[in-house]
């Protein structure tokens, strides 16, 4: 008989998300040895049995969407090889688009060379946002380690609601019945844009990325002690900044940058919740550049203690879009989420530390790796940034040309001037 | 290593079997059969696993048979209702005729014993729907408007029993006068069942009804002189009242669960 799963109401809003990204989310992995096929396959049927959202099908039914649980190999999720140029094969993989009428929504390619392995996965947004992703990636070693080594079986897979109203879980009754009342629109209503050029049916996707080294993020984080900013405080800065010189925005103007929030922070315990969506937007705002890097500074700080006071942090809008998919027929709903949806033109996800310890395989942590949201359309973008061996990536996934890889480029050169002034403040 | 049938066997070692049992076994086994085909067919090659894997997806046997073995018995009450409805009603028919034809040939009171016929018809429509009620309650809120209606009808064939009785029997004077207490009971009705069911925005319902069964209310005990016409109608006035009332009470309950974030000017900023 057919299994079908409940389309989520992040799952819902992440398909809407189609006119803006590809809905990908991207991760790489450099180890210094060569891992085991047959143990990683064991691993990934378990995990896809114990997520079976990861081999469904979405189906876009106008009244009410769902899930079709599909039939699967192993081999339509993982491909294995031994490519001559590692980057190149590396990122094709890394760019493919999982249609999320698929049978499978997580696609893991391993590539050998040299005697060292690069684990690639790919996965729809859908299923599970960054923080459930990198979760995901934590119990994937620790789960192959231990059939790896201690052939206990790799089942050990958190599993339970995908429900977007767990974040109220751990509330009161009287907070809950607060929270659930948020009926607040807060779509960012920015007109500042990145600027790309126009789009083309030439535009292809393509990951762009710059390393923060270790010793620049340790001066980072100890000028920001001084300001009383956070690491996700300097590096939005040095993205305004940047923003102001590279677009050349008048600077008395107001600028919006969208952050995303991970509502795990209202949870105590995740440990029965499924793989699912649990991000918002917080819209981080600033009235005008400031005369120095050290003045936007302050803003940014202004702006994100506003937010981090606020006990509903990231919970606006939620109930809205709640009503507006139940009151209505899906097809209906998405028009008028549209209406008053809007998209961030900039945002920035700090996707946290990877933690290597972690994601040890079999003793040999990564020596390398980066995660990163979906591939943005223009005139869209999001700044993602990952930590790992205390080194930042920094990276943005665009559909564009050469031109824009080049003006991404110039960004990044611009993210490393700026981020080297605050250091030094 | 252990098979499906071992962990099954040893689960419910000791439990007495009365043939529900054997099913629930049945059942399990061939699903986990069947998820095991699945599993090997995705390429899953490790039998401990396999093993492994079907078994952490049927957890707490013992408690899920409880749940099956309740819901065994409720699907043969189930059975069982049905046939006492469709047999019911033909024997009921057979029933009321022999004792109608009884009655009024023991009584010769033929004017008023046709009311035994009707009366009886209608209160077993009244159980029929009361039984449909219960079932259409239990499916999901979207069904709830069909369980309203039939309660609407119950309560409004409820009262057609009460007035033909009263009337046909009793030779009660104004037997009339159940009828708007008969409209007025639909409202009540309808009133609890949105309370006990929790349905959202109850609240419009109360709101609604109050003003609406007053002037029955109003005519109900004004005729049997229990208030006077006047100032009884202050009635109409006092249902305006409790309606302001309750207002002014959700508001204020309303009023703790409005939160005031002290990051409202930077949203309106955006």
């Amino acid at each position: 008989m057919e299994r079908k799963l409940n389309a989520e109401l992040w799952d819902k809003m992440h398909y809407l998300f189609r006119d803006y990204n590809d809905r990908m989310v991207h991760v790489e992995l450099h180890y210094d040895f060569e891992l085991d096929v047959d143990v990683l396959k064991t691993v990934l049927i378990c995990f896809f049995e114990k997520a079976p959202v990861l081999h469904s099908s979405f189906k876009d039914n106008h009244v009410s969407p769902y899930w079709i649980v599909k039939p699967y190999r192993i081999d339509d999720i993982l491909s294995v090889s031994y490519p001559t140029d590692v980057d190149s094969a590396v990122n094709d993989f890394l760019t493919q688009y999982i249609p999320p009428d698929s049978d499978i929504q997580m696609k893991v390619a391993v590539f050998f060379h040299d005697g060292k392995t690069t684990l690639c996965i790919v996965e729809n947004h859908m299923c599970m946002d960054g923080g459930d992703f990198k979760y995901f990636l934590k119990a994937f070693c620790k789960n192959y380690n231990d059939y790896a080594e201690r052939k206990i079986s790799p089942i050990d897979l958190r599993e339970g609601s995908r429900s977007y109203d767990q974040v109220y879980n751990d509330f009161s009754k009287t907070e809950q019945r607060m929270a659930r009342n948020l009926y607040k629109n807060v779509s960012s209503k920015d007109n500042h844009k990145f600027p790309l050029t126009p789009d083309s049916i030439r535009d292809r996707s393509f990951i762009a990325r710059r390393k923060i080294s270790a010793e620049k993020l340790a001066q980072v984080k100890a000028a920001g002690k001084k300001h009383g900013a956070t690491v996700n405080d300097m590096l939005l800065t040095a993205y305004f900044f940047s923003l102001y010189e590279l677009a050349n925005y008048n600077a008395y103007d107001s600028v919006t940058i969208a952050c995303a929030i991970d509502l795990r922070r209202h949870l105590k315990d995740v440990s029965d919740e499924g793989l699912t969506n649990h991000t918002a937007w917080m819209q981080c705002n600033i009235p005008e550049r400031g005369q120095t890097i050290f003045e936007t500074l302050k803003y940014v700080v202004h702006s994100s203690n506003q937010f981090k006071q606020d006990k509903f942090m990231g919970l606006y809008g939620l109930p809205l879009l709640k009503l507006g998919y139940n009151i209505l027929p899906h097809a209906a709903s998405e028009e008028i989420i549209k209406i008053g949806y809007s998209n961030p033109l900039l945002a920035m996800s700090n996707i946290g530390i990877l933690e290597v310890d972690k994601l040890a395989l079999c003793g040999h942590e990564p020596t390398d790796g980066f995660m990163t949201g979906a591939v943005k359309y223009k005139p869209f973008v999001l700044l993602s940034a990952t930590t790992l061996r205390n080194v930042v990536t920094l990276s943005m996934c665009v559909r564009g040309n050469d031109e824009d890889q080049k003006i991404v480029e110039h960004f990044f050169d611009l993210m490393e001037k700026n981020l080297d002034t605050l250091a030094q403040g | 290593m252990k098979s499906f049938i071992d962990y099954i066997e040893e689960t419910f070692q000791g439990e007495k079997d009365d043939g529900t049992l054997y099913r629930y076994k049945r059942m399990v086994m061939d699903r986990m059969t069947e998820r095991a085909n699945e599993i090997t067919h995705a390429g899953l090659q490790d039998e401990q696993v396999l093993y492994d894997l079907v078994v952490s997806e049927f957890p707490r046997l013992k408690e899920n048979y409880k749940k099956f073995s309740a819901e065994e018995r409720a699907k043969k009450r189930e059975k069982f209702l049905n046939k006492f409805m469709i047999f019911g009603t033909v024997g009921l028919i057979l029933a009321l005729v022999i004792v109608y034809l009884a009655v009024s040939f023991l009584t010769d009171a033929w004017r008023s014993t046709w009311v035994i016929i009707v009366d009886g018809i209608l209160a077993w429509v009244v159980f029929i729907m009361s039984v449909f009620i219960r079932r259409v309650s239990g499916m999901r809120r979207i069904f709830h408007p069909i369980a309203r209606v039939l309660l609407g009808i119950s309560v409004m064939c409820v009262t057609t029993v009460l007035f033909l009785i009263s009337m046909a029997v009793l030779h009660l004077p104004n037997s009339w006068l159940i009828y708007p207490f008969g409209v007025t009971m639909i409202y009540v009705a309808d009133a609890i069942y949105a309370t006990v069911t929790k349905q959202k925005l109850r609240i419009i319902n109360y709101l609604i009804y109050i003003p609406a069964a007053m002037p029955m209310l109003y005519v109900f005990l004004g005729a049997l002189d229990i208030i006077p016409w006047h100032p009884g109608w202050l009635l109409m006035p006092l249902a305006v009242l409790i309606d302001l009332i309750i207002v002014f009470a959700k508001m204020m309950s309303n009023k703790k669960y409005k939160y005031k974030p002290e990051v409202d000017a930077a949203w309106n900023e955006n």
